[in-house]
């Protein structure tokens, strides 16, 4: 009984300092910022005085991966600029940045695919960037037109079809995936997800609305079983033989033959890695992108962070670790990569992939695709 | 007004404001998006959330009714291990439980992987738990224990005489239960049942991760995915407007009707020895929830982390234990502080004001976690504002900045949580009824006296479930940390998602387990002394 009100006696110690905190904002300030750091005035000192001091650079990522972690703690080494993170989902940091306005404290922000790197230019959030090294490190097409963001890293979604029941000169593009012959072998994850969303608006893009519902709707039709789980899942199912044949991104493979489950890894063996469309408009890609925020508050060591991004040192770590395809044509994919070969890819501008977005999901939703 | 109905004005309004800022978007002009909503989606919306809620529900209710019923009134084998160890299953996040059933069953699963050894070969479909009836499944695992919690607490202290004599008149088991346990405890297992249906509404992980079209699901791909923050809105509202008409509708069954002891030798019940095979009957059941709640998710996450632990152990970790005990723990012990100030203040004053605070205080239950968040960002922007303007006009150099604090994270904790501290302790003082407090008062102790010398020590029991109960909650909490996280600050929660978020969920084992295994440990420490205290 004792304990319990050592207890709420500490709860009410806590409410009161909090409501303290809070009612009395003005008078603290009053006090207390003249003679003491209030965490405002050190941001505030840091910026004034980022030539003596290196200072930081704040993050908003939706990459999670400890690749990336690692290259952020280089990066520190390197420059002595101290990397800040808040990681999220693409979509929530562009909301929170909308919400924080000029007050954000964001500079950079990372996020994978294009379509949310594009949302984040027309909401305005994000700045032009002159750069030597990052117009030199990335490819043009793998820019936005207004140098607004840069790819750092590509992503191939691709064909995976089992190497037993299915022959690889059964297929030929995605299109082809909505004839007769495929139903009820297809697997595919849900409309929701931002890669099927890129990999429609692609469609919109080069071959029109129509021709893009129709393909919705073929595949809808095809499905082996209604959208669920994520890329692995849909491995997963061509191995059990729920389908034939699946559309997922490349770099899961890669992760899952690199599993410590074996099991996994007897998944990734079972299945092959088929290009779409080579004969024609090239394999889907998409990107993972960074971009200097319209109200950085440290806007040159933004620029400095991305340019390290775009090295041919991080570009190898970010190759060799997830499986994905470097930005930079300098760096060699990794050795997995290399084996599944080379492929054509769709010459679009990646904005389009933002741009087309909201359509997709009106003709994913009129065709059913849950 | 005195000084209760000035605090408890004042929280609900920091409460109310969020659900406000929704609330009145259902009356704004709906855009064209709205139409293609209304013609593609609604429906199936609202039918496949209809369908998970009442039968997750009925399950709940079933499921957690009658352990309760049967740990309290009922001696068998393990007993005391069950008392608490069935609490257990909500110490693991339903978004967890999806991961590791899902990672159980399906192609690389253990069974499958075992079967295949034998060269069977199954058909994925009756593995398949991705699907509306595997969602209720999962939610019934990991929800019940908000029933059994509740009731049990209150079939301990409030039935015994009742069930005795329902004994003494030659009641059979299923007659007690049915027409005695039911009624009797219907406020509690209402108030249990709403807490789980809450937190069925608001779920994203689980919805999202089978696939599932549901009303939350919807809010983040209008919000998100549609850009559409008007529609979006508008969803949560309707969500909203469901709420209060559940919340309306537990109201009127509860009635008027309180069973609050007025005689002052309550005691707690004097369970009845199983024999033969009902004991056994009982304890496979009691283990077999255990099994499939807590203990084979358990041990399936182990084999995870032992299989990932190198990679994903480091020094960083330990700062994630330290940086979710403490966030939770600053929150919770808030909420049952003002939940205890409310709860005061509606209970000693009738009248209209009372009746609505503690309605609309679980009002923050309802709403999609992200929604609070935009609503607690805007409202501390505009506090950071006001300090800047106040530090001009004062001519300092920089004011207090608030947002990316921890200040606005346990801020939205209070708002979304608040309901489930504040149910505890509601029922904390219908159980110990205003006889006392009066007595108390007419003895000439004023308010805060009898408070602190009176009601506090009985509510002892409701204080500590309460905070068990939000500080479990917040420990597995998402989408509020996710979005108002400070720099550099993660939580296990945080951790564990962005593993499974990346379709790492074998990476994601480790952070989930301390989850667990903390939350556990309250579990099991909270009750340990409210047995004590009740003995």
């Amino acid at each position: 009984m004792k304990r319990s009100f050592k207890l709420l006696f500490f709860a009410m110690l806590v409410l009161l300092t909090v409501i303290a905190a809070g009612c009395g904002s003005s008078e603290e300030t009053d006090a207390g910022a003249g003679q003491q750091d209030s965490p405002d005035d050190t941001t505030a000192e840091e910026q004034a005085s980022q030539d003596e001091d290196e200072g930081v650079v704040n993050l908003y990522t939706s990459r999670h991966y400890d690749t990336d972690r690692e290259l952020y703690d280089v990066f520190e080494e390197q420059t002595g600029i101290k990397v800040n993170v808040i990681e999220g989902k693409g979509d929530e940091l562009i909301e929170r940045m909308n919400i924080e306005g000029e007050e954000t404290e964001a500079d950079v922000f990372i996020t994978a695919d294009a379509g949310n790197l594009h949302v984040a230019k027309e909401n305005g959030l994000l700045q032009s960037v002159e750069s030597d090294v990052l117009f030199e490190n990335i490819p043009e097409k793998l820019r936005d037109v207004d140098n607004e963001w840069f790819g750092i890293t590509k992503r191939a979604r691709v064909i995976v079809y089992d190497k037993d029941r299915v022959d690889p000169s059964e297929l030929s593009t995605y299109e082809a995936l909505t004839e007769p012959e495929w139903e009820d072998r297809v697997l595919i994850r849900s409309s929701e997800n931002m890669y099927n969303k890129s990999l429609l608006a692609s469609f919109i893009e080069l071959n029109g609305e129509e021709a893009a519902e129709e393909w919705a709707a073929g595949i809808v039709n095809n499905m082996a079983r209604d959208p669920q789980g994520g890329d692995r899942d849909q491995a997963k199912g061509v191995a059990a033989g729920e389908a034939d044949v699946a559309i997922m991104n490349t770099y899961y493979i890669g992760r899952m033959l690199n599993s410590e489950d074996a099991n996994e890894v007897e998944v990734a063996e079972s299945v092959g890695i088929f290009f779409p469309n080579q004969e024609t408009n090239g394999t889907h890609i998409n990107i993972s992108g960074a971009a200097v925020t319209q109200h950085a508050p440290n806007a040159d060591n933004a620029v400095k962070f991305i340019e390290f991004l775009s090295s041919e040192d991080a570009q190898g770590k970010f190759a060799s670790a997830n499986f994905e395809y470097p930005a930079n044509p300098n760096v060699e994919p990794a050795e997995l990569l290399q084996s599944w070969g080379e492929f054509e890819e769709q010459d679009i501008d990646l904005s389009v992939l933002g741009q087309n977005q909201q359509e997709a999901m009106r003709i994913f939703d009129r065709a059913g695709w849950k | 007004m005195n000084l209760w109905a000035v605090l408890s004005l004042l929280f609900i309004s920091i409460i109310i404001i969020p659900n406000f800022l929704i609330g009145i978007n259902l009356f704004t002009e709906p855009n064209e998006n709205w139409q293609h909503i209304k013609d593609y989606l609604l429906i199936n919306y609202t039918y496949n959330t209809l369908i998970i809620v009442v039968f997750t529900a009925l399950a709940t209710m079933f499921i957690g009714t009658s352990l309760a019923w049967l740990i309290t009134s009922y001696k068998f084998p393990l007993r005391n291990f069950f008392k608490w160890a069935l609490i257990l299953p909500l110490a693991i996040p339903a978004y967890m439980g999806a991961y590791t059933y899902h990672g159980i069953l399906n192609y690389t699963g253990v069974i499958q992987v075992t079967l295949r050894d034998f060269d069977i070969m199954v058909d994925q479909k009756y593995f398949n738990i991705m699907t509306i009836p595997g969602a209720i499944f999962i939610f019934t695992l990991f929800l019940y224990p908000y029933v059994y919690v509740i009731t049990k607490g209150f079939l301990e202290n409030q039935s015994a005489s009742i069930i005795e004599n329902a004994r003494l008149l030659g009641g059979n088991t299923f007659q007690i239960f049915f027409r005695v346990v039911l009624p009797l405890s219907r406020a509690a297992i209402i108030g249990g049942v709403v807490l789980v249906v809450m937190e069925v509404l608001n779920d994203y992980g689980v919805a999202n991760y089978f696939g599932i079209q549901t009303f939350s699901t919807a809010i983040f791909r209008t919000w998100y995915g549609m850009q559409d923050l008007d529609s979006a809105l508008k969803l949560a509202g309707i969500l909203m407007f469901l709420v209060i008409v559940i919340l309306v509708a537990e109201k009127l069954i509860r009635g008027r009707k309180s069973y609050s002891s007025s005689t002052a030798n309550v005691r707690p019940i004097e369970p009845k020895q199983l024999k033969g095979t009902n004991k056994w009957l009982v304890f496979s059941y009691c283990s077999f929830i255990f099994l499939i709640a807590f203990f084979i998710p358990v041990l399936q996450l182990s084999y995870w982390a032992f299989l990932t632990f190198e990679n994903v152990f480091s020094s960083e970790f330990i700062t994630l234990v330290y940086n979710s005990v403490f966030v939770a723990g600053i929150a919770s012990a808030i909420i049952v502080v003002v939940a205890l100030i409310i709860g005061n203040y509606t209970r000693l004053h009738r009248g209209f004001l009372p009746k609505i605070f503690s309605r609309v205080i679980a009002l923050g239950y309802s709403i999609p976690g992200a929604a609070i968040a935009i609503a607690v960002i805007t409202i501390f922007m505009s506090i950071d504002g006001l300090s800047a303007t106040v530090a001009e006009f004062l001519n300092l150099n920089g004011a207090m900045v608030l947002r990316t604090t921890l200040v606005m994270l346990v801020s939205a904790y209070i708002i979304r949580y608040m309901a489930v501290g504040f149910n505890a302790i509601e029922a904390g003082f219908e159980k110990i009824g205003s006889s006392y407090t009066e007595a108390s008062r007419g003895l000439g102790m004023s308010t805060i006296k009898t408070f602190f010398k009176v009601d506090i020590p009985m509510l002892r029991g409701a204080i500590f479930g309460g905070f068990i109960l939000v500080f479990v909650d917040i420990l597995k909490e998402l989408p509020l940390t996710l979005f108002l996280q400070p720099f550099n600050f993660s939580t296990l929660a945080t951790q564990a998602y962005r593993y499974a978020n990346d379709e790492m969920v074998h990476e994601a084992a480790l952070a989930s387990l301390f989850i667990i295994a903390v939350s556990s440990l309250c579990i099991f420490y909270f009750y340990k002394i409210l047995d004590k205290a009740s003995k």
